[in-house]
């Protein structure tokens, strides 16, 4: 059975290129705009395998995201990726600290996401 | 007249004339410190937004190679190279979330410039003047990119001179951190 990935991301396009990328990749591929959607869309309970999610966005940021998916039994250890344009050590700290597993500096390079993808995915 | 009227009581001391020369020239004090951080935030803007049009260039000019790979690699039936070209395609397209971040930030930027004319306007006893002239200052925490920081900083050297290297660094695993 394929793997579901949440992509999170503000950008449209951002969030095509991403879900173009794991798509080709056998995923499936839900689509949330910020971290308030992607809240709301992992509310139905279905089995997510990974998230990748950008870190500034409208309405709910990515570090606020992991924070609250965290509090979930269900995303307790559940992969979150943060990609994003930000790439300061202390931004990427907060990141650490919230939960987040790794961190990706955009732009992203598909066979690399796909590596680290296959790096923190359980076997 | 009237000024000169209320320069000075008897004991010396302060008076309406003399209280309103020092609030005028509170005023343009303020606007004096205004038009200094308005001139070195020019540039800086200018410098932002060169970096913009190189960006979209170099993206443009990336993608015009990659489908002519892709076209020679269909007419040669290389799945390899095809790979290889999409991969890069998919890198030079995220060229349009980078821009936008980077103009939504000189956006901001102009926003505060505005907002700190408005506070002068208002004029020095406007209550919000202190919160909205700090605001302007720390314009450099709306960044979200260390390319925009270097730029910020360089445009703001006074040597600087040449566009600053804009290009992001060589995607690789440098770009990937594992908690």
């Amino acid at each position: 059975m394929g793997k579901t990935a949440l992509v999170v991301d503000d950008s449209r396009t951002m969030r095509q290129m991403v879900a173009f990328t794991l798509t080709n990749a056998g995923f499936t591929v839900i689509e949330a705009e910020d971290g308030k959607d992607a809240v709301k869309k992992v509310a139905g309970g279905g089995k997510l395998d990974i998230v990748v999610t950008d870190l500034n966005m409208p309405e709910m940021d990515g570090i606020t995201l992991i924070k609250e998916l965290r509090k979930l039994a269900s995303f307790k250890f559940t992969p979150i990726l943060m990609l994003t344009t930000e790439s300061a050590m202390e931004k990427k700290q907060e990141g650490k600290a919230a939960g987040a597993t790794g961190w990706i500096v955009k732009p992203f390079n598909p066979e690399i996401l796909l590596k680290t993808i296959a790096k923190v995915l359980p076997v | 007249m009237e000024a000169g009227a209320h320069a000075m009581n008897a004991g010396g001391s302060s008076v309406p004339g003399e209280q309103a020369l020092t609030k005028l020239r509170g005023h343009q004090r303020a606007w004096e410190v205004f038009g200094t951080d308005a001139l070195k935030m020019i540039p800086v803007l200018q410098a932002q937004l060169s970096a913009v049009t190189q960006e979209t260039e170099r993206a443009a000019a990336e993608l015009m190679i990659h489908l002519r790979v892709l076209a020679a690699s269909h007419q040669a039936g290389s799945s390899a190279d095809r790979t290889e070209s999409v991969s890069k395609s998919v890198v030079a397209m995220q060229f349009q979330d980078i821009t936008r971040q980077k103009l939504e930030h000189v956006g901001q930027a102009l926003a505060l410039l505005s907002r700190h004319l408005h506070v002068l306007l208002k004029g020095p006893e406007y209550v919000g003047a202190q919160q909205e002239l700090a605001a302007f200052v720390q314009f450099e925490e709306h960044y979200t990119m260390e390319e925009e920081r270097r730029l910020h900083q360089a445009t703001l050297a006074q040597d600087y001179g040449e566009p600053v290297p804009t290009s992001l660094s060589e995607e690789g695993q440098d770009s990937v951190t594992l908690f």
